[in-house]
Parts: structure tokens; C-alpha cells; sequence
């Protein structure tokens, strides 16, 4: 098995040396003390010698070159044609950035246009500055503006200022789209909740679940419904009617005193139990605040539900470029509503009461 | 270099020196008080202090005067002793909060002394120093204990190397309390003055109370016994004996004759309070010290008649320089600028050139060509002699080339950074080696309470002092070898920090912080950098802005892009994790541009800003800990300045540097701490 034969320390300060002479070519036999090597700091030289007999199988290092402490400057084995042992494959992931995302430039790029990554065609590996910049001038598009930063002054009443936190801004900028933007319509329909409550606790028990999975199942009969009916997931861009490739579930999420997002991407391709899976595992990562910037953004279409609350009806707010948003509520005794906002820019009263009938029955009725 | 006169409203400068019309004393040739050993004269000079400092009492009682201060009434012929022995202008006093009489008979200024205290521009100090911080050519007092005596270590260091070659003895005087045996700088002070053999008269005025506690309480053994354990000749003298002062003259010529240092305790009796009303001694016990006192008993040598006309002299005399002191106004104006930096930028400063090898190589030339070209730079630190040259090398060859100069000192951080203070006082440009950055917290006192306040309290005094010192982790040296403190230093008032990187050109920095900048200067050198080659690389000088003190010798630089999406700004060894960040985010397609500072402190906020326009998003990297870290400082400055970007900052979190390598990696920032902080702030 090859040995390798690392620089050494020579001083206790210097955690770099330089390699300044190499004796012996690779393919050479190689007596014990043998020289091998001469490498200095900047006080002395040092000659490394061979503590083993051998051949040098390979040398790691060039004549000039800084090596650390303790690197391998080359290796010995008991034959001239020993094999080496496969060099060590280099972890890209060190550094936090994956090939599986956007470029950052990229990422920079979308934000700075308003358009979601899924929407814009990739001709490399991972989505570049140039294919958004491409995307952009395809579709014609400016710069998405900030959301209107509201530089109204002060109230003269005594007061003091505090910065808004990322999500507060991320709130900001939802709400600033819903009234800059959005057209927005709501319209509500009664139901009677027993089907869905009988339809989940069935799946519970099927699926041996901890928590009754009504809401993320009546979330994912909307990823259906909206894969059906294409206007349900769209949104106008530049006066022309933009419409997903996939369906993105947004699901409203309060940590605390933050209502976050989670988005349950291409959602149209997952079955009830996967889907039921995913959204709670980002629904916990949301808890922990702890969502990766991909599964924070990008929603198509978007659930919310204030049953927790014990709230009867209420109206969401459309998240940025989406048209139907759906509203879960408190049932009462004798009935319950689910209410729906959506931008009648992209959609009609009839699209939108027609999906909330096929979202109040649960798939088997 | 050009050194710009402090230029209060009124700078007492040398009319600090003012005589009155009537003085009844003589003075020398040097302008010093004369006072004969007659008991006419020393009676005399000795009622003219108590008078002083019972005007200033009972100025306290009426209202008259702000603050605090320490009157040595009953301890007259004890402060006049030991300074009336002394020369101007060669040999130096240094003294302690209890110090008009010591003032006084140096200067024979009591306008100068009343107005000081009075908060008068006609004020010795202008009324920034009040009673405890007066300077007067070679008299410097300080307001904490022991604080000044390696500060006197350091004035009669650079009086003895001077002395060597012109054969004159100089003496410097460190007078304390018995109070300040309680102070561990001491001990440091005691044993660098003998292990240096310098000509230090350490006097400690024995009054046996300190403020309110009884030294009996408080100080174990014998306080003579402490200099003879250090090798002093030491002697003890009560100040009520009739030969005194010229027991202490014979002391004060043992000390010069032999250029040695010694110890001398003067029995004495405090006979006011310590300040104004803080005295919890009983009347029965205050009847029998004022039984003791000596100046009333000397004034019963004399015949009446001659007592009392010195008394109504007295009178008449500090009467006058009252009304005088009084007639000044107020001190109104202080540091123009509200800076201590008034420096002119040298006309000539060191040319600011990169050398070929790493940035110890670098450094190791600069101090050597200083040593051959420059006969006032010194070095002190630990360690630093021949073959070992310095824990980091740095000091490698130089204690052979300069024996004299380059100092291997005791373990004493405070003590050898006063005795730089002491030099750089005495006109030398001392460069001191903390041996780890961890360790200046030791020093900390000397620098902030004694380095950075001499340039802003005494008219004429300047400090160019250069504490080097070698910083930061990555090493796995562990809690308390590892740290960056620059934070410690950047926090003390009037202190410039240095923090170069191996794109500066650390030798030109050196050179320009001892040479060209006269003030005092932390100049930290990462562990990590030392090895690293000294390279531009692709960086360029930003110009800087005129209103930054000091921008223009210690340089900001900056590569990259001028249309960035993402600036970092790092320092140090920093820099290097900014640049390995750099090449991630330029991978990820984005513009990314550098800036390195090499001066932390005073805030170049004015350069900054100019570089920084139009700039939208902002990383700041330190190895530090990053609450209330260098970051912080620029990131509100830059707020302050109306700057809208957005800012992070990525560092170190508050707890200590490990030692393991897996756990130091994961405290200190690393690369990819920078790419998160990138992208929050790309997804904002």
C-alpha cells in the first residue's frame, strides 16, 4: 500500500513551507535516508529524507511551491507500479452554495425582475445570470420595483422607529403587491365540513398519523383542482396572462408573532400522503425559522386557514403573482365556509366558485 | 515630520512659567525655586504651599471650584524635600495625585497651580488636568496609583542611554503613597529599574493612611523591605527630624553618583483629609498629629517677629496670585476639532513600497532599518534577543545588531509598555512587543489612562509610542492565545489601531506609525499573515479624504469591481477569507469588490463613504467577536453619514477560541459564513 511522505514542520510558527528542491523523479527506488526533498522558511533549509525503502510512486508538489505542514509531498510504494489510491473527490457543498439552485447572480437577477426561477428556462447545468437576463428582455420586462417604500413622514404624535425584520418585510412588499397590483375579489361558499372530517380521520388512521391532516389535504385537493383549471395558477406579467408550469402551494405558517410561507413546489406531481408529508416537514422547518430561501418563495396558489383562532371568515391577502388564494375558517355547528381571494385580473366569480365547490369535497365523495 | 502645536485658545505653554511681581523667593538660572536649607526659607516656601492649599479648601467651602483635590497639609517639607534636591532641567519628577507641593517647589507657579484648579485658562494645563494632572517641563502627574512608575522607569531608561555618551547622570524621582503598595505595576517598576540599573529614586510618602483606611490595615511586612528585596539601596526618613532635607539632598547625590536606583520612605503625617471632607480620623487623635507638625515647628525656630513677617509675606503673596488666578476666564476652548489629532501630514513621510518577501521579512527590515537609521528608536518585549528573536521571528538578528536598543524585558506587559510611555515622553520612539495580543489587556491602563491622555491633557507632550503586537487564532493555541481584541484597543479615546494585511505594505506601515505619526498606535499583526507573502496583488490605494487623521499614511485599498453587487470589507488575516468568499460569489457570476483597511481607529469614515457610494450591499468580516466589535463602529458611522446600502457582518460570536482545529474552524468566520451572509442579503 503506497505511503505518503508529508512535509514536516520545521518551526513551530510557520504553518508553510516552501518546497525548494526535489532529488529523485517518480519511477526511482529509493533507499531508507535517502534524500528526497529540500524545503525552507524564511529562516532555514531542511533536507527530508526517506524513512523507508521504496519507489516514488508520485510527487504531490512542484519546485517553488508553498506547501502546508503536514500535506503530502509524494508517495512511496513497495513496487514501481503499485497502485495509488483514488484521489480524494473535492465536496463542492463546503461552502454552502449548490449546483441545484440558481446562480446568486441569478437569484439577484430574479428578485430584481420579479420572476420566479421555475419560470425561466435554464441552458447550463444551473440557471444563470444570462438566462434571466434573456427571460427578461424575451418578455420585455423592467426592473420589479421595490414595494413602495412608504416615505409618508412621521406622525407628529410622539413615537419612535423600528426597523422592519426580513419577514416583516417580506409582509410588506405581499401586501404592497396585493394593492399595487392585484384586482382583488373575494367570494365565499358554504359547506358542511363533516365529509372532509370524516375523509381525514380515515387518512389519519390509515397513514398512523400524529396530527389529523385535514388542512393539508384540503390544501392538496386545491394543488388539483388548481392543476385542472390552469387560470387558477397564473398571473399577468406585462399585460399577457403568465401561467405556471408547476403548482407551487404556498400554506400560511405563524411562528410566534411571524406568518411565514412555506411553498410546497411542483406540487401537482405529489399524491396525498407525499404531500401531506412535505408540507409537514416544511410547515416544522418554518416553526424553527429555518426554511431555505427556495421553500419560502415562489407560490403559485396559496392556502391559509384561521380555524386555530377559532375565526369564523377572512378575507387573505394574495401573496405576489398568484390569483387564487384559498380561506379556511371555524366551521360552526350547523356549517362552515371557505372563502377564496383571487385577482380578477386573471380570474372570474365563476372560476373561482366553481374550484371552491370541488375543494369542499373530499376526493372520494 | 512636522509636529503641529496644540493650539488651545490660550496654550499655557512656557507662560506657564509665570513669575508674579513680588515672588518672595529666588529662583536658579533654570528658573526653578531656590530654597536655601536655612529655616527661614524652607519655613517660608513651606507656608507659601499650605497657604496654597488652604485657599483651595476654602475656595471648595465657598463654592468656588468643581471636581476634587488632594492638599498635603502637614506634608509640606516631605513634597519639597526630594523635588528641591533635583535640577531643571535634566532630572524628572514624577508624581501622584497628591502633588501641589511637589508642584509647586518644582515650578514655583501658584497662579498657575490655583488657576488650574479654579478651571481657569491662565491654568498650568489650561484646566483640562484640575488638581491630580499637571505637566510642567519635566513634572508629569497622573491620577492613578501606581500607574506612573514604569512611565518614570521609561524617562530614566532614556536618560541613561543618553547619559552614556554624555556622561551626565540625570535622575528621575517616582513619588507614591503608601497607599499605592497595594498596586501590582509597582513591583513590575521596582524590578525593571533595578534589573536596568537606571538612576529611579522610588519615594514613597509614608503618611500611614490611605484616604480613610489605615495603611497598618492594608500593606503586610515593611514597605522598606519591598525595595531591598529588589537590590534597592533603601532608606528610611521622618520628615520631623531638623536634618531632614538635607538627609534627602545626600540621598538624592547617592542615587546620581551611583546611576542606580533606589528606595526612599519619608515617615509623614497627613494633617487634612484626603480630599476635602472625606477624614473619619478622631480629634483626640488629630491633636496628637498636629502636635507633630513639622512646618509649625520650624516656625518655632525663628524669632517672632521674622515668623511674622513671612506669615503676612505669605499672605500677601498667595492673595495676589488668587486674585490673579481669579482674573483669568474661563476655560472655555478645548482641542480644536474635538480631536487629539493635530498632526500635519509629514511632507516627507516614508514611501509606502511593498518588499519582495513575507510580511515577517517585511517587518523584521523595518524595525532594522529604523534600529541602523534612527539612534531614538528602541525596542522592548519579551523574548526578543539573540538566537530565539522573538516568539514570532520578528525581532530575528536585531538584539545582536543593536544590543543597547533592542530590550529583552521581563513578563511585564504594563511595566514595559509604561517605560515606552516614559520614553516617548523623554523624545525616544520606543516600539514595544506584546508577545500575544491576548496579553494588552494588561496594558490597557497604561494606554488608557496614561499614553492617550498625555497628548490631550499636557500642552507639548507627545507619545509616539508603537505597541506591536501578534493577533488571532487558526493556530489552535486556545482561549487566551487566540483572540482578536482590536475592539479593547479601538474603544480606548485618542488610541490609533492598526490592523494591516499582507496586500499592505507592512513595512512602509511600520515605519510611517513610529516615524511619521506621533501619537500612540497599536499596530496588530495576525498570526497567519506573518507567512504570508507581501503582495499588492491587484489592489489599489483608495485616495483618501482630508478630514480622516491619518488615512493618508495608513492606506485603504480596493480591487475588484467598481459597479460591485457585493463589497466586502476586511482586514487582517480577514482578508484572506474575503478573498476566498470572493472567488465563490464571482463563480456564482457576481461583482464583488474588496476593500482592506489598514487603519482601524480613528474611523476613516469620510474615505469610506466616498468608496462606498452608491454601493447597495455591504459584508464586514473580522475575526472578532462581533458585538461591539470594529464593524459596528463603521456600520453606525455609515448610517450616521446618510449611507442606505444595506450592511452585514460576519465574526466570531462571544465565547472563547477553542483550541481543537474542528472546534476553532467552527467558531472563527470561515468563507462560507461570508456566502450566507451574501445571500441573506441577496434574498432580503
Amino acid at each position: 500500500m503506497p505511503t505518503p511522505v508529508v512535509i514536516p514542520r520545521i518551526n513551530n510558527n510557520d504553518d508553510v513551507v516552501k518546497l525548494s528542491r526535489l532529488f529523485l523523479e517518480p519511477g526511482a527506488p529509493v533507499k531508507r535516508g535517502d534524500l528526497l526533498a529540500e524545503i525552507e522558511t524564511d529562516k532555514a533549509n531542511f533536507e527530508i529524507e526517506a524513512e523507508s525503502e521504496g519507489f516514488i510512486l508520485r510527487i504531490e508538489r512542484g519546485i517553488g511551491e508553498i506547501c502546508d505542514v503536514g500535506s503530502t509531498l509524494l508517495w512511496l510504494g513497495a513496487s514501481v507500479d503499485e497502485p495509488m489510491p483514488d484521489a480524494p473527490t473535492k465536496t463542492p457543498s463546503a461552502i454552502g452554495v449548490t449546483t441545484q439552485t440558481p446562480s446568486l447572480k441569478a437569484l439577484l437577477l430574479l428578485k430584481h425582475y420579479g420572476v420566479d426561477a421555475s419560470a425561466v428556462p435554464a441552458t447550463g447545468d444551473r440557471l444563470s445570470a444570462d438566462d434571466v437576463e434573456a427571460y427578461a428582455r424575451s418578455r420585455s420586462l423592467s426592473s420589479n420595483s421595490q414595494p413602495q417604500n412608504v416615505q409618508s413622514p412621521p406622525p407628529s404624535e410622539a413615537g419612535r422607529t423600528q426597523a422592519l425584520s426580513p419577514q416583516e418585510r417580506g409582509m410588506l412588499r405581499t401586501v404592497t403587491w396585493h394593492r399595487d397590483e392585484a384586482v382583488a375579489g373575494y367570494i365565499e361558499l358554504p359547506y358542511d365540513p363533516k365529509e372532509w372530517e370524516q375523509f381525514a380521520a380515515t387518512f389519519q388512521q390509515q397513514h398512523r398519523l400524529m396530527m389529523s391532516p385535514l388542512l393539508s389535504l384540503m390544501a392538496w385537493q386545491l394543488t388539483r383542482v388548481a392543476a385542472r383549471y390552469p387560470k387558477l395558477n397564473a398571473t399577468i406579467a406585462n399585460q399577457q396572462l403568465y401561467l405556471y408550469d408547476n403548482v407551487n402551494l404556498g400554506f400560511t405558517v405563524q411562528s410566534g408573532e411571524l406568518l411565514l410561507m412555506p411553498v410546497v413546489r411542483a406540487a401537482q406531481a405529489l399524491d396525498a400522503p407525499a404531500f401531506v408529508e412535505t408540507l409537514g416537514g416544511l410547515q416544522r422547518q418554518a416553526m424553527k425559522l429555518a426554511l431555505k430561501p427556495e421553500e419560502a418563495s415562489g407560490a403559485t396558489v396559496a392556502f391559509t386557514s384561521m380555524a386555530r383562532w377559532g375565526v369564523s371568515r377572512h378575507t387573505p391577502i394574495l401573496p405576489p403573482h398568484t390569483a387564487f388564494m384559498v380561506a379556511h375558517s371555524a366551521p360552526t355547528p350547523t356549517q362552515a365556509i371557505l372563502g377564496a381571494t383571487y385577482d380578477h385580473r386573471v380570474l372570474t366569480g365563476f372560476d373561482v366558485a366553481r374550484a371552491l365547490r370541488e375543494i369542499v369535497k373530499p376526493p372520494d365523495a | 515630520m512636522e509636529l503641529k502645536t496644540l493650539t488651545r485658545a490660550s496654550a499655557p505653554s512656557e507662560a506657564g512659567l509665570q513669575v508674579l511681581p513680588a515672588e518672595p523667593f529666588a529662583r536658579d538660572a533654570h528658573g526653578k525655586p531656590e530654597i536655601p536649607l536655612t529655616a527661614q526659607a524652607v519655613y517660608q516656601y513651606g507656608s507659601l504651599i499650605r497657604a496654597a492649599e488652604k485657599t483651595l479648601l476654602d475656595l471648595f467651602t465657598q463654592g468656588a471650584l468643581s471636581g476634587t483635590t488632594h492638599t498635603c497639609l502637614g506634608q509640606e517639607l516631605c513634597q519639597m524635600a526630594v523635588v528641591r534636591a533635583l535640577h531643571q532641567p535634566v532630572d524628572a519628577i514624577v508624581s501622584n495625585h497628591r502633588n501641589h507641593g511637589h508642584f509647586l517647589t518644582y515650578s514655583g507657579d501658584f497662579r498657575g497651580l490655583l488657576a488650574e484648579i479654579m478651571g481657569r485658562e491662565g491654568g498650568v494645563c489650561g484646566g483640562i488636568g484640575g488638581s491630580q494632572h499637571l505637566a510642567f517641563r519635566n513634572f508629569h502627574s497622573n491620577g492613578v496609583q501606581a500607574g506612573m512608575t514604569a512611565n518614570a522607569v521609561g524617562q530614566a531608561l532614556a536618560r541613561k542611554l543618553r547619559g552614556v555618551s554624555s556622561g551626565v547622570n540625570n535622575v528621575v524621582a517616582i513619588i507614591v503613597g503608601d497607599g499605592t503598595m497595594g498596586e501590582g505595576l509597582l513591583y513590575e517598576s521596582l524590578n525593571l529599574a533595578a534589573i536596568w540599573q537606571l538612576p529611579v529614586l522610588f519615594v514613597v510618602e509614608n503618611n500611614r493612611i490611605a484616604q480613610t483606611t489605615l495603611t497598618a490595615d492594608t500593606v503586610a511586612g515593611s514597605i522598606r523591605a519591598r525595595g531591598e528585596a529588589f537590590g534597592l539601596s533603601t532608606w528610611q526618613l521622618d520628615d520631623a527630624a531638623p536634618d531632614f532635607l538635607q538627609q534627602v539632598e545626600h540621598v538624592v547625590e547617592q542615587v546620581r553618583s551611583s546611576s542606580r536606583a533606589g528606595m526612599l520612605v519619608i515617615d509623614t503625617i497627613r494633617l487634612g483629609p484626603h480630599s476635602k471632607g472625606d477624614d473619619a480620623r478622631s480629634d483626640e487623635e488629630m491633636r496628637v498629629i498636629r502636635q507633630r507638625d513639622p512646618l509649625a515647628a520650624l516656625g518655632l525656630l525663628l524669632e517672632p517677629a521674622q515668623k511674622n513677617e513671612i506669615d503676612e509675606q505669605v499672605t500677601a503673596f498667595i492673595g495676589e496670585a488668587l486674585k490673579q488666578a481669579s482674573a483669568s476666564p474661563e476655560s472655555t476652548s478645548y482641542l480644536p476639532g474635538r480631536t487629539l489629532f493635530h498632526h500635519a501630514p509629514a511632507t516627507t513621510p516614508i514611501p509606502y513600497a511593498h518588499r519582495t518577501g513575507n510580511v515577517r521579512a517585511s517587518l523584521n527590515h523595518a524595525l532594522d532599518e529604523m534600529l541602523s537609521k534612527h539612534s531614538d528608536v528602541i525596542l522592548l518585549g519579551e523574548d526578543l534577543h539573540e538566537p530565539y528573536g522573538g516568539a514570532f521571528k520578528v525581532t530575528s538578528g536585531l538584539s545582536a545588531k543593536y544590543p543597547e536598543r533592542v530590550i529583552s524585558t521581563p513578563i511585564s506587559e504594563a511595566g514595559i509598555t509604561g517605560a515606552g510611555i516614559g520614553l516617548a515622553l523623554a523624545g525616544w520612539k520606543p516600539v514595544v512587543e506584546i508577545m500575544f495580543a491576548d496579553f494588552i489587556t494588561l496594558t490597557l491602563d497604561q494606554l488608557y489612562n496614561h499614553a492617550v491622555k498625555f497628548p490631550g491633557m499636557f500642552p507639548h507632550a507627545a507619545v509616539p509610542l508603537v505597541l506591536r503586537t501578534p493577533a488571532g487564532g487558526r493556530r489552535g493555541y486556545g482561549p487566551t492565545h487566540s483572540q482578536c481584541p482590536e475592539s479593547l484597543a479601538c474603544a480606548v479615546p485618542g488610541l490609533t489601531v492598526l490592523f494591516p494585511s499582507h496586500r499592505h505594505a507592512s513595512s512602509s506601515l511600520l515605519q510611517r506609525a513610529v516615524l511619521n505619526w506621533p501619537y500612540p498606535t497599536v499596530f496588530f499583526e495576525h498570526k497567519l499573515v506573518y507567512g504570508l507573502k507581501e503582495d499588492a496583488g491587484d489592489y489599489e490605494i483608495v485616495p483618501a479624504h482630508a478630514d480622516d487623521a491619518a488615512a493618508d499614511l495608513f492606506p485603504l485599498l480596493r480591487s475588484g469591481s467598481s459597479r460591485p453587487d457585493i463589497t466586502l470589507i476586511a482586514y487582517g488575516h480577514s482578508l484572506t477569507i474575503a478573498e476566498t468568499a470572493a472567488e465563490t460569489l464571482r463563480a456564482e457570476e457576481l461583482s464583488v469588490e474588496i476593500l482592506a483597511p489598514s487603519l482601524l481607529s480613528p474611523l476613516q469614515v469620510n474615505t469610506f463613504l466616498a468608496a462606498l457610494k452608491g454601493r447597495e450591499r455591504i459584508i464586514i468580516i473580522e475575526e472578532a467577536p462581533t458585538p461591539f466589535a470594529w464593524g459596528a463602529e463603521l456600520a453606525a458611522r455609515l448610517h450616521e453619514a446618510g449611507f442606505t446600502g444595506a450592511i452585514r457582518r460576519v465574526g466570531a460570536p462571544p465565547i472563547p477560541v477553542p483550541a481543537a482545529r474542528s472546534l476553532e474552524q467552527s467558531v472563527l468566520p470561515q468563507p462560507a459564513d461570508v456566502i450566507t451572509a451574501v445571500m441573506d442579503l441577496l434574498i432580503r
